[in-house]
């Protein structure tokens, strides 16, 4: 389903992607880990169409993502309407009104019809608890709150694949609990998940493989998340785990420390 | 559809607009008092907290522009302040009641370019945001200025300096957003809607304010 080979990507002279080659099937979950700073986020914004690689190609479906292909817009707005993107920040992803119209955004400019709309997001707002919500600002919501709106505007769509951005950060446990099992069933349902994280934590929930990049912006590794997150020498190379002082029945000591399962 | 939402979107930016252009306009004070009379009446068909969040923008604004008149001739201040209360009520409105994708879809029923659009829909998005990024970097700055810091001003420049950057930034981040959702810079029109027999009798209103402005005027000369 998506296609990433030898791709390299420099922002402003500065490398950001350096050789990357991917290939992620439909229906599966997949975590893309590293240090700050690795390309995470640029990768992730490469896969959405939003930059374009200066080397090597992106093929989604096996058609060939450029930013020719995307000027022409029924391409481009197919190829939006597949792959639903949740951005770290999500105050930059509200900027409607309402929570109501903020869902429709998407499905309006897919040309549905009103009614249409209405159901699907009436629908949405059922599904991830934001009744209460309709007529309210996205401004004066919670983080929370904002995540969820975020995500509900993304599926209005009814994309093919979820990609989300550090999906978790900034939430309380609670509703990282419950963005985490929305997430675990939408992949059950047959959605492609690309999500990027640092919590080791919820890796294991969310995805069934895992790709680790490097501070050279390079991928380090490709490989089952349970067998990833049991080779501490590669995460500790890949900056995620680290040395951890503290004290244990009256004895301090000093040891790798991941905490995982 | 919330009750609302009735009057078709197009019909609500002309005639708010022009209800705004005659008001500027006129010299007559009867006429000024008759569309202030009107604008109270449509205010009061709104909800409760709708009223007052207009009123209490409009009231803020009349009295400093009343405080700022009151060396001026009294007819002046009085007229003028009248007139500012009435346009900022009539302005306030328009959001309250219509959503902000009809009022863009209204402006492409007017062939507004897309570009103009975007920027004016952009600008009105991020004001909260850039406004609440300010506050925390003057509060930040606040903080950190423990006894007294003649170097204020300087700070206050890279405030503003760091507020374009982020700007900047926030709005290409938001474009891109808006991009994933399948917006590619053109505004959609709005869905073709009849005119109901509400549309009819505001039209009918609006027109015979319209025509109150030239009779007024004519009586005047």
């Amino acid at each position: 389903m998506i296609e990433i080979n030898d791709v390299s990507y420099s922002y402003l002279g500065i490398r950001a992607l350096s050789h990357i080659s991917i290939k992620i099937e439909a229906g599966e979950a997949v975590a893309i880990m590293g240090p700050n700073g690795s390309g995470k986020s640029t990768l992730l914004k490469l896969i959405n169409g939003l930059i374009f690689p200066d080397t090597g190609c992106y093929r989604f479906q096996g058609q060939e993502i450029t930013e020719n292909q995307l000027q022409d817009p029924i391409f481009a707005k197919k190829f939006h309407q597949k792959i639903g993107f949740v951005f770290q920040n999500s105050d930059t992803q509200l900027f409607c009104a309402d929570v109501y119209d903020e869902i429709a955004f998407g499905p309006r400019q897919m040309g549905l019809s009103e009614s249409e709309i209405g159901k699907r997001v009436n629908d949405l707002l059922e599904l991830m608890q934001l009744d209460a919500f309709h007529h309210r600002s996205p401004y004066h919501l919670s983080g929370g709150e904002k995540r969820k709106v975020a995500i509900a505007c993304v599926l209005s769509m009814n994309p093919e694949v979820l990609v989300l951005d550090e999906p978790i950060n900034e939430l309380d446990p609670r509703t990282q609990r419950w963005l985490v099992d929305f997430l675990i069933r939408l992949n059950k349902s047959g959605k492609t998940l690309i999500t990027s994280t640092h919590n080791l934590e919820l890796v294991p929930e969310i995805s069934t493989r895992s790709i680790l990049f490097d501070e050279n912006h390079g991928i380090l590794a490709d490989m089952q998340t349970q067998k990833m997150l049991l080779n501490t020498d590669l995460l500790i190379k890949a900056n995620l785990v680290d040395e951890y002082y503290h004290i244990h029945d009256g004895e301090d000591h000093v040891h790798f420390h991941d905490h995982i399962f | 559809m919330n009750q609302k939402y009735q009057i078709h979107p197009v019909l609500k930016v002309i005639f708010t607009f022009s209800l705004v252009i005659l008001l500027s306009f006129s010299h007559n004070f009867a006429f000024v008092m008759t569309i202030l009379v009107y604008t109270l009446f449509s205010l009061s068909l709104m909800k409760g907290n709708q009223i007052l969040a207009i009123l209490k923008i409009s009231l803020w604004v009349s009295l400093f522009t009343f405080i700022i008149l009151l060396p001026s001739n009294k007819y002046s201040s009085v007229m003028i302040t009248v007139k500012v209360f009435t346009t900022v009520t009539t302005i306030n409105m328009l959001p309250h009641s219509t959503k902000w994708s009809s009022i863009t879809g209204a402006f492409k029923f007017f062939n507004i370019p897309d570009i103009f659009i975007l920027v004016l829909d952009i600008a009105i998005k991020y004001i909260v945001m850039l406004g609440n990024h300010a506050l925390q970097l003057i509060w930040a700055l606040k903080l950190r200025s423990i006894g007294k810091n003649r170097d204020k001003y300087q700070s206050l420049s890279g405030i503003a300096g760091n507020l374009f950057i982020k700007s900047v930034e926030m709005s290409k981040e938001m474009y891109s957003a808006m991009e994933c959702r399948g917006f590619n810079g053109k505004y959609i029109t709005l869905e073709k809607k009849r005119l109901s027999m509400v549309d009819l009798l505001y039209m009918l209103i609006h027109i015979g304010i319209v025509i109150l402005f030239f009779y007024i005027g004519k009586i005047v000369e």
